[in-house]
């Protein structure tokens, strides 16, 4: 049984409201920081504890938070993003439904560290409910005095609000965040200025996705070093995984770092192997944009070694025969499941969510969702898969924001692990169609509808 | 998930890390040296903060890097990708690809513009873009001038691999603005014109919406452009790489390649523009991008309103009136006619008895002329300007208190400056280039709004001090109180460049607080929360119009700003300074050549006995040496047998100044009225001799704009048939008159200036240049942006304090007429409209209307749309309400733009104790329901 952070006290009863969580022990880390300790040497265990960012691109939390410019009478801000929209990742939902006031805690001791007195969360709009809950713990935190002016007598004032997006996947990239935030488009920035130097009205910001938020809680009670001993490598502490797909269990399960894919993935503590018998496929370990492996990469890497739950592991071998740990939503395929299909889907998802701001993404998420869709309903030809190759290649990169390369990824890792199930849709597709419809192809050769 | 995956792809390329193998490869020198970066492996020197896109174009040219979503006055967006670069850490090493746009260029960086790689990806960019795009491109308006088609034949393009799928072609036009037009299904969503509309004019009328594929631009709240905030300055049509957003003109057709740069007759800001034509008529204007002054900006009017130039309205013969009847005539007789008379009246009365108005609309040349006319061929100092109704107390306080009445600093001083302090000026209607700047900066940074209404600068400003008209010297006094109060001095300032500061800082401290607050209706604490502002800013740079001069005690609050400066030591550097907002076009220019009845050309006081001699033999006449009439004083004179002849250059005074019915009874009183014009003016109407002139587009000279700057005035197109240069009309009578001058050329005249006027000693046409220099020019040809640096003009800057008195006009009228009505200005139009009437601005902006508070117009049972009866002392006029809070209870503002309003029929002759001024700002009047018809809301 691995030890568990963020979700121990998850399951008791009452954990939503105040005063169960302050009885088991909540708001420690604020009375141990606020009381004990200076800001900076709050930021030093943040450090030392090696967290990294929950969100997916896993940037060391602790250089994050020394990198943010303190001008003399700036104001700075600590922004939540708990804007969790990507396909297959539902872990913050989770942690902010459960036990909303480990969230709470964790701002105010972020917030003192990195001395902001006004702090957001950013809750994807789609999650009003959730927003409920965070603005009722939030409610209590005040009443309780852990936030407003002097909190514990230290002096130190923090005002602590929570804003909701308006359906946009964008607003989850830090600076459209911040722009939807100020009101605006949620049209990603331009970097340089990065948000540490200008961020939130032009001041320094700091984002943080609400599990690395929560994850400072228990490294501030504990000490950086105490958590630093969990993991493996540069892979410290523990890490939600939204498990999803034809396993038998799915769920949100926090694992430490470093335990095996294999035992993630078979061993009954975790998914408990594959639903219904069937074969493994392909995974998709860290949300919709991560590379997809086919199943004999999934728990071994290509060099034969056992496949860890970790930064280094999961994304051992490149993105040729590597992937990312991304945000965690581990998505799992029996041989039942069509890539071409799935591929589409994703590609889908991208296309309705690129902001339009960039050309390549803007008309390239468009035209992959209309190729894709071709070869997915039997119209495809061959030249259609390079066409394919070559759109995801010109919008990696070439994107103002991450959204262009989320949505290039997973169509090069289709390409490049299941060419033959692309090529198999151009040559058979009356076939294809029988699997993944079980119709007669005459029935469903109806006119494209994009 | 919240993602946040690494992006790559805006991170700077990190200086080259010390490698300790890298000896043994003896790098070059300049591989060492952080100094540079590579272009193809060349090493090239690299700027301070420059972007990878700036590096490249400095160096190999334009034409290198393909963009389409950059625009030389938009800030980097980096949304097209087409800029996009190959960029290495080292020679041929790994490259990762970069927008150019936006990245800065690191040093040691090796920059591939145009590798293989790269190639291919602007040409599979372009080809995405091209399938939401019409390919018509034969019939297009921008045919051979759109960027989007010559980046497409750079890289490319010869098919479309994608099927035709779903787009946008079938977006429709909106053709429903004067001006503007767009067509969206061109549209390729740079975002440049949504940029311009926020970066360049600060209106965010255009934003996007929907989103990927769906992104679209709207006008406004989904509106078409005329139902929209949007005020056709144009930016986003010049911004546009593709036809989607346009004008009528079609300024961006290939058609109209003639082009002539010349300068913008409407207002002091003298935006450069560039005039095209075909076959020697007008087609469009544009703004060029380095213009100096207005940086690729201009105003509807700048831009569009150019209409009025060969309207059917214009005046193409000379008029004489015969029978009490205005009648066709040749040059020669009206000439003649003219020189008779006036010989007739110089021998029967003497010179005085003959004035000459000049006009702030004409070049240097022209003003030159019209006063040396006046002065060396009538022998008369009765020559004046409209500078006189506008900023003469300026020129007159200024020149008190630091010896030199013109703006202190220039425009680009805006760039360093911290605080900008905006005084009785609307720039964003009346200066809308300069406005627009003014307001980008009131967004960024403090900004103090003294003015009655609310205007648009004051909505933005951080403080908005709206006083009572005609109490601007108690505010100004609070002020500098507060300063002096909290110890905000400048001392050393003080001390080492002025005098007079002791007596004044007594005065300014027996100063009534309780009293001032009462009569400004302002409260004190804001006051001195702006006092502090400004007095403590690092820069403050002061800014003012009308709303200062055209009060009883204009001269005073003039004086008071330049007390503000110096009492702060805003003045004589970067971004600080006293800056009138000049109004017409070359009104700097007017005073500069001396159309005022006191100094001469250059501002030599015509009573000086060394000066007198000086202009005596430079103009080879006798001269008077006494100080001749303003143009008020000439009213008088005319209505006291004084005056028998007044000559007109281009200036409606019947319509323009105030009073209209004593303004009436003075001109019927004269024996001979010479108006110079290019439309029948009401003035125009009274006048005996009728003289067709030449607009701005048709003649050459140059204009002096609000911060000095000379700029050339180039003639686009030949003067319409039967027209004349005002110049050359100067001229014909001169030598008519006997006295020999030498025809019409900017060039002979400006040699013959800069002989005269000190400050214009360096100024040669052939210099001058696309954006001219800024006077003093010293012999050597160098000009100066910013005055008084060391010392003053005066030598000493002089402290003069100014108390606060009620005006005239409400002392007298106040209780019989309780409201007060305050003059100003619309966009649309300029001045007495002659000319932006003849435009497409007219659809625009139909009429004048009443500006009154809901209050008062409760009172009155007055709803927006009704017409309204405005009754002062002087009479009476109906006009459209409009019913707003812009104003403060008890104070109306309204416009003259429209004859049919005539709104001077109910101004005071009250003028400024010193300059002359009249107050156009401070009416008092009274309100009632018009019994006239109501009219249709217009717009």
């Amino acid at each position: 049984m691995g030890r568990k952070l963020l979700l121990e006290h998850a399951n008791i009863e009452g954990i939503a409201s105040y005063d169960v969580y302050r009885k088991n022990g909540g708001y420690r880390s604020v009375e141990k920081a606020l009381k004990t300790m200076t800001p900076d040497e709050v930021v030093e265990e943040v450090k030392k504890s090696g967290l990294r960012g929950r969100g997916g691109a896993g940037f060391p939390t602790g250089m994050k938070w020394s990198f943010l410019a303190k001008p003399e009478g700036v104001p700075r801000y600590l922004l939540c993003n708990a804007d969790e929209s990507e396909p297959g990742t539902f872990k913050d939902r989770y942690l902010m439904e459960k036990i909303p006031h480990l969230l709470i805690e964790g701002m105010i001791t972020s917030s003192f560290a990195l001395g902001a007195n006004q702090s957001y969360i950013y809750i994807r709009g789609e999650y009003m409910y959730v927003l409920r809950i965070l603005e009722k713990a939030i409610a209590e935190a005040y009443a309780n005095g852990w936030l407003g002016k002097n909190i514990l007598g230290s002096g130190y004032n923090l005002d602590l609000a929570v804003s909701p997006g308006a359906g946009a996947y964008i607003c989850g990239e830090e600076t459209a965040l911040i722009e939807s935030l100020e009101g605006k488009r949620g049209n990603p920035r331009i970097k340089p200025p990065f948000p540490a130097v200008k961020g939130l009205w032009g001041c320094p910001t700091v984002v943080n996705n609400v599990e690395t938020i929560a994850a400072v809680v228990p490294i501030v009670n504990d000490g950086g070093d105490e958590y630093a001993k969990i993991g493996i490598g540069k892979s410290t502490g523990t890490k939600l995984i939204s498990a999803s797909g034809n396993i038998r269990k799915p769920g949100v399960y926090e694992i430490e770092l470093g335990i095996s894919v294999d035992e993630f993935l078979n061993s009954e503590e975790w998914c408990g192997g594959m639903k219904n018998g069937k074969r493994l496929k392909a995974c998709v370990p860290g949300g919709s944009s991560v590379p997809i492996l086919p199943h004999f990469l999934v728990t071994k890497t290509a060099a034969g070694e056992d496949r860890l739950m970790s930064y280094e592991s999961l994304a051992d071998g490149g993105f040729a025969t590597g992937s990312m740990l991304g945000s965690g939503g581990f998505i799992v395929y029996d041989e039942d499941q069509c890539i071409v299909r799935n591929t589409w889907n994703f590609t889908r998802f991208y296309h309705h969510e690129s902001c339009g701001q960039c050309s390549p993404c803007r008309e390239g998420t468009g035209w992959m969702e209309k190729v894709l869709h071709r070869l997915e309903y039997g119209h495809g030809k061959m030249e259609d898969i390079d066409l394919l190759w070559d759109i995801q290649r010109k919008i990696e990169g070439n994107t103002i924001c991450p959204l262009g390369d989320a949505a290039a990824w997973p169509v090069a890792a289709a390409i490049r692990h299941f060419r033959e199930e692309f090529e198999w849709h151009v040559n058979e597709p009356q076939a294809c169609m029988q699997r993944n419809y079980g119709l007669v192809a005459e029935k469903v050769f109806a006119p494209a509808s994009v | 998930m919240a993602f946040e995956l690494t992006n790559h792809t805006s991170k700077p390329v990190t200086a080259r890390e010390k490698d300790s193998s890298g000896d043994s490869l003896s790098p070059t020198d300049t591989q060492k040296d952080t100094r540079f970066a590579y272009i193809d492996n060349q090493p090239y020197e690299i700027r301070e903060g420059e972007t990878q896109l700036q590096f490249i174009r400095r160096n190999l040219g334009q034409d290198i890097v393909p963009t389409l979503c950059d625009a030389p006055n938009l800030e980097p967006f980096g949304s097209c990708r087409v800029c996009s670069v190959d960029v290495a850490l080292q020679e041929n090493g790994a490259v990762r690809t970069q927008a150019s746009c936006h990245t800065p260029v690191a040093p040691n960086s090796y920059l591939y513009p145009n590798s293989d790689r790269i190639q291919k990806l602007r040409k599979n960019i372009i080809e995405l873009v091209l399938t939401d795009h019409p390919l018509d491109c034969l019939t297009c308006e921008v045919n051979n001038n759109c960027e989007l088609q010559t980046v497409a034949a750079k890289v490319g393009v010869r098919d479309v691999r994608y099927p035709a799928g779903k787009n946008h072609l079938d977006r429709k036009k909106d053709l429903s603005h004067p001006y503007m037009t767009s067509d969206m299904s061109k549209c390729i969503n740079c975002s440049r014109c949504v940029r311009a509309c926020d970066e360049v004019q600060g209106q965010f009328v255009l934003s996007m919406a929907g989103r990927g594929f769906d992104a679209h631009i709207v006008k406004g709240a989904n509106q078409n452009f005329f139902e929209s905030d949007c005020v056709s300055c144009g930016a986003c049509a010049q911004a546009c790489p593709t036809s989607a957003i346009s004008d009528v003109f079609e300024s961006k057709s290939i058609a109209n390649t003639e082009k002539t740069r010349t300068i913008c007759t409407y207002c002091g800001v003298g935006c450069n523009l560039e005039v095209a034509t075909v076959n020697g008529k007008v087609k469009s204007i544009q703004a060029p991008y380095d213009a100096a002054v207005n940086e690729g900006h201009t105003c509807l009017k700048g831009r569009f309103a150019f209409g009025f130039y060969n309207h059917p309205d214009r005046l193409r013969t000379p008029l004489i009136r015969r029978n009490g009847e205005l009648q066709p005539a040749t040059w020669d007789e009206a000439y003649d006619y003219i020189a008779n008379e006036l010989t007739r009246i110089k021998k029967e009365h003497g010179p005085d008895f003959i004035a000459g108005i000049s006009s702030a609309r004409c070049t240097n040349e022209e003003n030159y002329l019209m006063q040396k006319f006046i002065r060396a061929v009538i022998g008369t100092n009765n020559i004046d300007s409209c500078a006189r109704v506008c900023h003469s107390p300026t020129a007159l306080g200024m020149q008190r208190t630091f010896g030199t009445g013109a703006a202190t600093n220039s425009i680009i001083d805006l760039k360093y400056t911290d605080l900008i302090m905006v005084i009785g000026a609307n720039p964003t209607e009346g200066h809308p280039v300069t406005g627009a700047k003014l307001k980008q900066f009131a967004m960024k940074k403090p900004a103090i709004v003294i003015d009655p209404r609310r205007t648009e600068m004051a909505r933005y400003a951080k403080y908005h001090l709206q006083l009572r008209p005609g109490t601007n010297v108690a505010l100004l006094n609070m002020m500098l109180y507060y300063i002096i109060q909290e110890g905000l001095e400048d001392k050393k300032f003080i001390e080492n460049r002025t005098e007079g500061y002791e007596e004044f800082r007594q005065k300014i401290l027996a100063l009534n607080i309780d009293e001032a607050e009462k009569v400004t209706g302002v409260n004190r604490e804001l006051v001195r929360k702006a006092a502090i502002a400004y007095a403590s800013a690092p820069n403050a740079m002061s800014f003012h119009g009308l709303g200062v001069t055209e009060h009883t005690l204009g001269t005073f609050t003039v004086m008071q700003i330049a007390d503000l400066a110096m009492i702060t030591g805003n003045i004589g550097r970067r971004g600080v300074g006293v800056n009138p907002l000049r109004g017409q076009n070359n009104v700097q220019g007017a005073a500069d050549m001396g159309c005022q009845p006191h100094q001469g050309a250059g501002y030599l006081d015509v009573t000086d006995p060394e000066n007198h001699k000086k202009y005596e033999a430079f103009y080879s006449a006798k001269l008077p040496d006494y100080v001749g009439y303003k143009i008020p004083q000439m009213y008088q004179a005319a209505l006291n047998d004084k005056l028998k002849a007044l000559w007109l250059m281009g200036e409606d005074v019947v319509q323009t100044d105030p009073n209209t019915h004593h303004v009436k009874a003075a001109l019927a009183k004269l024996d001979l009225i010479v108006v110079q014009e290019i439309f029948m003016t009401e003035t125009a109407k009274l006048a005996h001799v009728v003289l067709p002139a030449a607009s701005f587009l048709e003649k050459s000279g140059t204009f002096t704009n609000g911060e000095r700057r000379i700029q050339r005035v180039q003639q686009v197109t030949e003067p319409l048939e039967g027209t004349k240069p005002d110049g050359q009309i100067m001229i014909d009578i001169m030598n008519r008159m006997g006295y020999a001058q030498k025809p019409y050329h900017p060039d002979w005249l400006l040699a013959e200036i800069s002989q005269i006027v000190p400050f214009f000693a360096g100024v040669k046409w052939n210099e001058l240049g696309d954006n001219g220099k800024q006077w003093p020019v010293a012999q050597d040809g160098s000009d100066t942006e910013i005055l008084h640096t060391d010392s003053f003009k005066r030598g000493k800057g002089k402290f003069i304090a100014a108390e606060w008195r009620e005006t005239p006009e409400i002392l007298k009228n106040g209780q019989e007429f309780p409201y007060i009505i305050t003059t100003n200005r619309e966009l649309e139009h300029y001045n007495n409209g002659t000319m932006t009437r003849r435009t497409g601005n007219v659809k625009i902006l139909t009429e004048d209307v009443l500006l009154l508070h809901p209050d008062d117009a409760a009172r009155h049972d007055i709803k927006s749309g009704d017409m309204v009866c405005v009754i002062s002392a002087r009479g009476k006029v109906d006009i459209k309400a409009r019913v707003t809070d812009e104003v403060k209870p008890g104070v109306m503002s309204s416009t003259f733009h429209f004859p049919e309003i005539a709104m001077n029929n109910i101004t005071s002759s009250e003028c400024d104790t010193d300059a002359l001024c009249p107050e156009y700002k401070v009416v008092a009047c009274t309100i009632r329901k018009s019994k006239g018809k109501y009219k249709e809301e217009q717009k």
